[in-house]
């Protein structure tokens, strides 16, 4: 990674920005987990029994990667977390949109607008584009972070 | 020894978030507690059971006709669904239970009138399914369960533990609330039947 691209400058606010985006989504999701766990039923990738444990736990793993990244503590392991967390949302999204299933991503929380199956297959293009870009913010920071440990 | 230190740190990330977790769900109240394993069935795709049919479960007692239409109990299946022509006709007759699938939120903005709130993502819906079958009703009577229509499947997931606990005759109002406003019918808000 060029020194450009991962200067200490750009690198405060890439964090900033992941930071502040995966706070909001956990705590979109934790003020409903009942709702976050029906958006997550509603992707028929998982069994039963698991799908209300992940609907507890995930938005706390975001919340407490996102603060990290915020002040800057385990950085590292934050930011890819947050990746991981990223590929299995695209992977999943990607799934219903070739099975030609619309769900509500249920990213931020629980939808409270009604949409159509068109729109919603429309969102979810959107959604994979977003995070593919949020993924490209986590790779600046681990290049960022890898720099720092060389030098 | 960067290697340990990245493992260590994921960890502490990921016990942290744990904790935070297990705090939150024990704090929450029952509208937002989950249980931490999901105790409900997936439903095999869409259902597409046949109509009640006057002759279906005719060893048991039938319920009575509905203009002209009857809705015997199936001990063969979960549910059957229902348009909403049957699911107003059932409404009018006065005497039938229904049965509201979705989250209270939702309910307490507007619900059919005289239906019971059973939010099947709630924690204490099992409880309130068990308080039903204990409350000794006909278990061969029309039971009316809804939910939003379309592709919800809440009113087909609180049929299945309905029909666990012994109810035969669960009736899925297949359009669910919209269609029920639709055709402008009572409806109540508030946390009252």
């Amino acid at each position: 990674m060029s020194g450009r691209l991962s200067s200490p400058w750009l690198t405060s606010r890439v964090q900033f920005v992941l930071a502040a985006v995966f706070v909001v989504a956990g705590f979109g999701k934790i003020a409903d987990p009942p709702g976050f766990a029906h958006e997550i039923y509603n992707y028929k990738l998982l069994p039963g029994f698991a799908i209300n444990a992940i609907a507890i736990l995930l938005p706390w793993v975001e919340v407490v990667s996102g603060l990290a990244l915020f002040l800057g503590l385990a950085r590292r392991s934050a930011a890819r977390l947050l990746g991981v967390l990223l590929l299995v949302f695209v992977v999943a999204i990607s799934v219903n949109l070739v099975r030609g299933r619309p769900v509500d991503c249920g990213c931020f929380g629980t939808s409270k607008v009604a949409k159509t199956d068109a729109e919603r297959l429309r969102d979810m293009k959107w959604v994979i584009l977003r995070d593919v870009g949020l993924l490209l913010l986590v790779g600046q920071v681990l290049g960022a972070v890898r720099r720092e440990e060389r030098v | 020894m960067k290697r340990n230190s990245l493992w260590r740190d994921t960890l502490s990330i990921l016990v942290l978030a744990g904790v935070a977790a297990v705090a939150s769900n024990a704090l929450a109240g029952p509208e937002r507690k989950l249980h931490w394993v999901g105790n409900f069935q997936e439903i095999a795709g869409p259902p597409k059971p046949p109509p009640p049919t006057p002759t279906e479960g005719a060893a048991v007692t039938p319920a009575p006709a509905l203009g002209g239409r009857d809705f015997p109990p199936h001990p063969s299946k979960a549910w059957v669904e229902v348009s909403g022509d049957d699911v107003a006709a059932l409404h009018a007759r006065g005497d039938i239970l229904f049965i509201d699938a979705r989250r209270t939120s939702v309910y307490r903005t507007g619900h059919i009138a005289g239906s019971r709130s059973m939010a099947i993502w709630e924690s204490d819906v099992d409880d309130k399914v068990k308080a039903l079958f204990a409350e000794g009703r006909d278990q061969s009577a029309p039971v009316v369960v809804y939910c939003s229509g379309g592709e919800c499947e809440d009113s087909h997931m609180l049929s299945e533990k309905l029909y666990k606990v012994g109810f035969d005759n669960v009736l899925v109002y297949k359009d669910g609330f919209p269609d029920w406003e639709k055709r402008g019918l009572a409806v109540t808000k508030g946390d009252t039947p």
